[in-house]
């Protein structure tokens, strides 16, 4: 097998680069959702921690642990009691879910129709995969002289019989 | 396919997506502001025993078999004044049946709450959550706030914003027939 000529080397390159870009924000994304949110440390980095999944349930979109709101430090002093009392911070979460329901937590549940704020991204990212495949195939196709042409440049049958139609046509002419 | 159908078909989609776009928010602005799903209807009533403005302290579970209209309320809160006409009606026509109505006094003072308890001439039970731990427990997301609570204990309400004399006179009159059964 001959090496890729050029050209052909030219129609690969922009699908490989769109190919490792798409590799490269899978691995990012993985390697992030795996880790997850670093261990929290000191009791208050902890309550920190649990307060910053909360939502203020006073404020416009603001965490329990970034909120100035009175109620906001209440709970932010409830969650240190209950993390002294030895309950965990899943416990917590869900005494106050048991109490506002989920919207107090900062991100959707990754259960029930919380689930789609999670799989809609993947969606649209299938969506894209398809639609990048697209292009890519178009870019693949040899470009000769339309639908059928023949890999070692000869005319495919149909653009044959069109020349030959033109040719009886020019001769017709040129005969008058 | 030719490319007449692949556009129409992608105007399909598109035309589609925004009329379901339309219709989820047009779902949402039909709603009733003040009617909030709260996960706490239908359960049991978080317990708590507060201590009164100036009378005794309140425990919920010692209000056990009546009908109880929790308010939550602030001197600095001016919808909660609007309310006022329709918990002291309440108070004063159902006292004697079985129902109790007790205002909950949220992030205030004790003296602005008694200024404002003076004021309006409120009769009824007030206690104070002076750390909002009841607040918390109730899902509060603001004053006023009321619930009513049945015989057993349940929440069977909540209404956000300045509650009406009729809602809650329909509300308790069902759980009295309700009860009386």
């Amino acid at each position: 097998m001959s090496p890729p000529t050029a050209p052909h080397a030219a129609r690969w390159l922009p699908g490989v680069v769109v190919l490792l870009a798409l590799v490269a924000a899978a691995a990012t994304l993985t390697v992030v959702g795996v880790r997850g949110e670093p261990a929290a440390g000191t009791r208050a980095d902890q309550v920190q921690q649990i307060a910053s999944d909360l939502r203020c349930p006073v404020c416009q979109d603001l965490s329990a642990a970034d909120s100035p709101a009175p109620l906001a430090g209440q709970m932010r002093h409830q969650i240190a009691e209950q993390l002294a009392a030895g309950r965990s911070a899943d416990q917590i979460r869900q005494g106050f879910i048991a109490a506002y329901g989920d919207s107090v937590l900062m991100s959707p549940p990754r259960t029930g129709l919380g689930q789609t704020a999670y799989l809609l991204p993947l969606l649209v990212f299938g969506v894209a995969l398809v639609a990048a495949a697209v292009p890519l195939r178009r870019w693949r196709r040899p470009t000769g002289p339309g639908e059928g042409a023949q890999p070692d440049g000869a005319l495919s049958t149909a653009d044959r019989r069109t020349v030959e139609r033109a040719l009886i046509r020019l001769r017709e002419e040129e005969g008058r | 396919m030719s490319t007449g159908w692949r556009r129409g078909l992608l105007l399909s989609a598109v035309i589609a997506g925004v009329l379901s776009v339309a219709a989820l928010l047009a779902t949402g602005l039909g709603r009733d502001p003040a009617v909030v799903a709260s996960p706490l209807v239908g359960r049991a009533a978080p317990a708590f025993e507060l201590a009164g403005l100036d009378g005794p302290a309140v425990r919920l579970s010692d209000l056990r078999g009546q009908v109880v209209v929790i308010n939550f309320w602030a001197s600095w809160c001016a919808e909660c004044r609007v309310e006022q006409d329709a918990l002291k009606t309440t108070w004063s026509r159902y006292r004697d049946s079985g129902v109790t109505v007790l205002g909950v006094n949220f992030q205030d003072t004790t003296s602005d709450a008694r200024d404002y308890v003076g004021s309006l001439g409120i009769r009824y039970p007030i206690v104070q959550d002076t750390e909002s731990a009841t607040a918390l427990a109730y899902g509060l997301r603001g004053v006023p706030e009321t619930f009513v609570v049945d015989r057993a204990g349940r929440i069977t309400d909540r209404v956000i914003g300045p509650v009406s004399a009729q809602r809650l006179a329909d509300k308790i009159n069902t759980l009295l027939q309700a009860g009386a059964r």
